[in-house]
């Protein structure tokens, strides 16, 4: 396969000042690949900016360094005028359907805003459009002209996921798209956007903090921690057997809803908490948490190595290699 | 005796759409030292339950049916037809809630007054119930924060919530509702607003302290990897009913009920072939407003019947533990059902 990835990042890093000339590093020199018709999977506890690097990705924030390459164009430096022919390619699901869509507007003109930004079709083409979309998404042809306050939460996500599909998007941003919504409902939303991938092609980076919904959904998955990405490799791979002490310790903790596999579990429980990004500190971020942490760790940073078919940063791995 | 005993609860809340019946005829119990784990997706009634026991419904809810048991004495917020009634039952339950009581909240962020200090406010529950002076509060609060794993607690009790974070701010919130010895905790999605790693931390934490301490908790929430690392028996909850009751592993290993079935289906599997689709529940939880008589669940149930529509399931016992209100188990117990209305009408 010699195709291009649909998208890569190249040591993307975006820093945000903050008073005091102080420096939050959201996302530190991050290398990813996503290729076309795969979910990418991105997890990590709030604060590890897994949600600042999907918005930096699609230049909703300026990224500070590093370079993101969407079909093998750079997109790094292009102003907001030389964005929108890409920006119909690249869509975005937010968190909260709640706040997601403005409640004066109807299903239906939420679902045809994007086509009269992008000037697109006559109205009646719309139209047919909006109600193709409802369709796909499983609501009733009659919800075109209710208001959102109307539906559901997990009604209200499959509006959001109309929306982003009216352009025909390659690569679609999904930020915590089911945190919100009940169990039985997050269901309902995976399996519909496993059905748009297999009907469309489309990409998803997928970002959450539910390993087992991202095990599920992803066929790759990159585990940040601090706004840096500390393993990254095919999602079985990261699942049955990590790397990473964190992400040993991330997986550990996830309870599984099975008692009996639940009680023969050796958990590992971390101490203390993700320290602030404000103050990172200078070696490896997890070091203050980590078992394994030595006095290198705690000097220096790790850089990403290969091992196993996969990327890991932790000195434990020297490329190609376990130290120990 | 069990240490708390509800039976046919049922509360109502009178809104400007008509009544809402939130929960309708729930039974539960607790010994001493038991974790039970209520499960249940959002208006399920899962909280309400829990609201009505300890008196602390709005104003617009009342308890119109059961009672409810604690420790050998009727608390049932019902009959309060008299202002003075009203003041003994309140005047009672302010002595219950935090002593006997301890409740542990969803949101470590809103539950602590931001202008108080965290000493004030895990001294308030211990002097108020108790006859002890302040430094001997202040005492029993370094021991509590100890207790919960908070280092350096004297140079802590006079920082302000700010400056903790999420963990540590929920741990405060675990060690009030200790303060008293209480003999029951509610804790009410005790760790939906952290992170995995923390709430790992914390549900350890609440699972030694209330084994040692012999307290029973109520475990609501709706992540079923929860209940199943940290409860002996489950209650799930659906549209105001307790739809199916019974051990952790009788839910999680012989579920009887359609909706606990759908349920554990729709969680991913990922010891299987994790290619295989989830099996998510069709549709979305009823609206209590416009919920009928029978089965809550019938309108998603791959199982319905004609029956379901019209009349509320009888409860099938399947062991001690283990039992489940649905007519897919109790068809030629119908008859029951019709004969009582007749005798009714």
């Amino acid at each position: 396969m010699n195709e291009k990835p649909l998208l890569e990042l190249n040591n993307l890093s975006k820093i945000f000042p903050v008073k005091g000339g102080k420096k939050v590093h959201a996302v530190n020199n991050v290398s990813l690949t996503l290729n076309k018709g795969e979910t990418l999977g991105i997890v990590g506890e709030s604060g590890c900016g897994k949600s600042t690097m999907g918005r930096t990705i699609l230049k909703i924030y300026e990224p500070t360094s590093g370079q993101i390459l969407f079909h093998g164009e750079d997109i790094t430096k292009l102003s907001r005028k030389q964005m929108l022919p890409y920006r119909k390619k690249m869509q975005m699901i937010f968190q909260d359907p709640y706040a997601s869509l403005n409640p004066r507007f109807t299903i239906g003109d939420i679902i045809e805003e994007p086509m009269i930004i992008h000037k697109i079709g006559t109205p009646e083409e719309r139209k047919a459009k909006v109600q193709d979309l409802i369709e796909t998404v499983g609501l009733k042809p009659d919800h075109i002209r209710r208001y959102p306050h109307e539906f559901s939460g997990g009604q209200r996500q499959r509006i959001g996921i109309a929306r982003t599909l009216t352009l025909q998007p390659d690569f679609i941003v999904c930020d915590e798209p089911i945190s919100a919504l009940d169990v039985s409902i997050q269901a309902q939303i995976i399996n519909l956007l496993e059905k748009i991938q297999r009907e469309t092609g489309i990409s998803y980076l997928f970002i959450a903090h539910d390993l087992g919904m991202v095990h599920h959904i992803s066929h790759k998955i990159g585990v940040m921690y601090l706004g840096n990405l500390v393993e990254y490799g095919s999602s079985d791979d990261i699942y049955k057997s990590p790397l990473h002490p964190y992400t040993k310790a991330l997986i550990s903790a996830a309870p599984i809803p099975d008692p009996n596999q639940s009680r023969a579990k050796s958990r590992i429980i971390l101490e203390g908490e993700v320290p602030s990004p404000l103050n990172p500190p200078p070696g490896c971020a997890f070091a203050g948490r980590c078992a394994y942490a030595t006095e290198e760790c705690r000097r220096e940073k790790p850089e990403m190595v290969d091992f196993e078919g996969r990327k890991v940063a932790c000195f434990l791995y020297k490329a190609g290699k376990k130290v120990k | 005796m069990s240490l708390l005993e509800i039976k046919g609860l049922t509360t109502e809340f009178k809104t400007s759409q008509g009544i809402v019946k939130a929960i309708r005829g729930i039974d539960y119990t607790l010994e001493k030292g038991e974790i039970l784990g209520i499960v249940g997706e959002s208006g399920s009634g899962k909280s309400v339950g829990m609201l009505s026991l300890m008196g602390l419904l709005a104003e617009n809810g009342s308890v119109v049916e059961g009672t409810i048991n604690f420790d050998g004495e009727d608390i049932t917020p019902s009959g309060l037809d008299t202002k003075k009634k009203k003041r003994a039952y309140e005047a009672r339950m302010r002595a219950i809630r935090g002593n006997d009581i301890g409740m542990i909240f969803q949101d470590p962020m809103s539950f602590l007054n931001p202008i108080i200090t965290i000493g004030k406010q895990m001294t308030e529950g211990i002097l108020c119930h108790e006859k002890i002076s302040k430094k001997q509060a202040e005492k029993r609060a370094v021991e509590l924060m100890n207790m919960v794993g908070i280092p350096s607690p004297e140079s802590r009790l006079k920082q302000y919530p700010y400056e903790f974070s999420g963990g540590m701010r929920q741990r405060i919130i675990i060690a009030i509702a200790l303060a008293c010895n209480p003999k029951l905790i509610i804790a009410d999605e005790p760790t939906t607003a952290l992170d995995v790693t923390v709430q790992a931390q914390i549900l350890e934490l609440i699972k030694n302290l209330t084994k040692k301490t012999e307290t029973g908790v109520i475990m609501i929430t709706h992540d079923l990897g929860v209940v199943a690392s940290m409860c002996d028996r489950i209650s799930i909850m659906y549209g105001g009913n307790i739809m199916e009751e019974g051990t952790t592993d009788e839910i999680f290993y012989e579920p009887k009920h359609p909706y606990t079935k759908g349920l554990l289906n729709s969680i991913s599997n990922n010891e299987g072939d994790k290619k295989e689709p989830l099996k998510p529940i069709p549709g979305t939880p009823p609206d209590l407003l416009k919920l009928k008589k029978g089965c809550p669940f019938t309108a998603r149930c791959s199982e319905a019947m004609e029956i379901c529509q019209d009349y509320n399931p009888l409860k099938t016992e399947f062991t001690k533990s283990h039992k489940c209100n649905c007519w897919l188990y109790c068809k030629d117990r119908y008859k029951e059902v019709l004969e009582g209305e007749e005798a009714h009408e």
